[in-house]
């Protein structure tokens, strides 16, 4: 047998020992898996990052340019001294300005503007049948909308609007939970399988 | 040309695998030629070892049928610089290659050589496909997710953002039966249903027990 079927199947079953109680022999798996996926990304980091945009370009290939990234990298640890903390608001106020400049834009369309005009559809189709599915969407989206407006009390008219509101808010998160268990039982029948096929051959 | 983003962690594989095995295998199987990346450190490995056994499966050969570009931090930057040029992003393929020694890379600069993005999530990363290079560069974005991200991607899905996806082990096996090989995929669905049923048993002994506990209860007050 494959010697990394064996370490996975015996991680594995220490893992699961939680079933039972919280164990040693748990803690050590819990702690390497953890000490596995930052160790992984730290090396993935540095290479793709430090190696491959910043070292071998500028001290490789000359470009001078990359000078000024790494001086905003480099003023970012002056957070870790009281008298150069001031410094580091540079490097942040650079991240953040370029980030919102960036983002804000693509969110507003992608986000608001394409998922309203998705909204706002005829309710009588081109062939004449009734759009019953718009019509739901439409209910669905002003009582959400009104549920979630906090300038006004909920009583009357509007109250009730609110209240339907809350039952397209529970079909969500009816759904959402639905589909996340299902997402759980794919992890555990995938684990369950490797254990019966790859590590116990029990199953073929 | 497809671009296939393996843009996951190696928790959720077991949902992930089949999903991902399926697309690529159907896309082998019609001639189509694969660039794989990532935008998850821990999915790189993964998404290389993926596309290298399922290109085998079909003798397709690395740098002219398919090639692995590696992982890119600050994915933003990396979507929206592969925009402009893929090189200046990807100098490098995984394996140390310059991408103009590649073959297939010879003609691909931007997201014009390429037909669609497909973004294997578990997250929100095809969140940002679909702001970015679908929003800015008018990309065609597909998405491979677990179920539980399903209801995020609905309104992207309803909004035409996003034009297709195939959603945890029932959506994987649907396209297994689809492409006419049931795989993992199918198998895991037989289980998955079997504790489906056993969970709303579960749930109907659970009801039967309160409600006839709650009757006793108003019997005896």
């Amino acid at each position: 047998m494959d010697l990394g079927v064996i370490i996975a199947g015996i991680l594995t079953l220490a893992i699961y020992s939680f079933l039972y109680k919280d164990n040693s022999i748990y803690k050590m798996a819990e702690s390497l898996l953890i000490g596995l996926s930052i160790g992984y990304t730290l090396v993935i980091f540095w290479q793709s990052t430090m190696i491959d945009l910043l070292i071998v370009p500028l001290f490789g290939n000359g470009k001078i340019i990359l000078i000024v990234p790494l001086a905003l990298g480099l003023m970012m640890f002056g957070r870790f001294s009281t008298s150069f903390s001031w410094l580091s608001r540079i490097p942040l106020s650079f991240m953040i300005g370029a980030g919102a400049g960036v983002a804000i834009p693509a969110m507003l369309y992608a986000r608001t503007l394409k998922q309203v005009s998705a909204s706002v559809a005829p309710l009588i189709t081109e062939s004449g049948s009734f759009n019953f599915s718009e019509l739901v969407i439409v209910i669905g989206l002003l009582s959400t909308l009104a549920y979630f407006y906090f300038g006004r009390r909920r009583e009357g008219v509007f109250g009730r609007i609110a209240g339907v509101g809350t039952y397209f808010l529970m079909i969500f998160f009816g759904a959402t939970f639905g589909y996340t268990v299902m997402s759980r039982l794919s992890t555990l029948i995938g684990r369950v399988d490797f254990l019966l096929t790859d590590f116990l051959h029990i199953l073929k | 040309m497809l671009l296939i983003s393996f843009d996951h962690e190696a928790s959720s594989l077991p949902e992930i695998k089949p999903i991902a095995q399926v697309i690529l295998r159907h896309a082998f199987s019609r001639n189509l030629r694969i660039i794989g990346m990532s935008l998850f450190a821990e999915g790189t490995a993964i998404g290389y070892n993926m596309l290298s056994e399922t290109a085998r499966e079909f003798d397709k050969g690395y740098g002219s049928d398919f090639v692995f570009l590696g992982f890119k931090p600050q994915y933003i930057s990396a979507i929206l610089g592969m925009g402009e040029s893929i090189r200046s992003v990807f100098p490098e393929d995984y394996l140390g290659n310059p991408l103009d020694s590649l073959p297939l890379m010879k003609h691909i600069d931007n997201y014009d050589s390429i037909s669609m993005v497909i973004s294997i999530a578990d997250g929100d990363r095809a969140v940002q496909w679909i702001e970015y290079a679908g929003a800015r560069y008018n990309q065609k974005i597909l998405a491979g997710l677990t179920a539980a991200m399903i209801t995020t991607y609905d309104p992207y899905l309803n909004s035409g953002q996003l034009y297709s996806v195939v959603g945890g082990l029932k959506g994987a096996a649907e396209y297994e039966t689809l492409y006419g090989r049931p795989g993992s995929g199918s198998r895991g669905l037989l289980a998955q249903t079997t504790s489906h049923i056993f969970i709303i048993a579960l749930i109907i002994i659970g009801n039967i027990i309160y409600f006839r506990n709650r009757a006793s209860r108003k019997g005896r007050g």
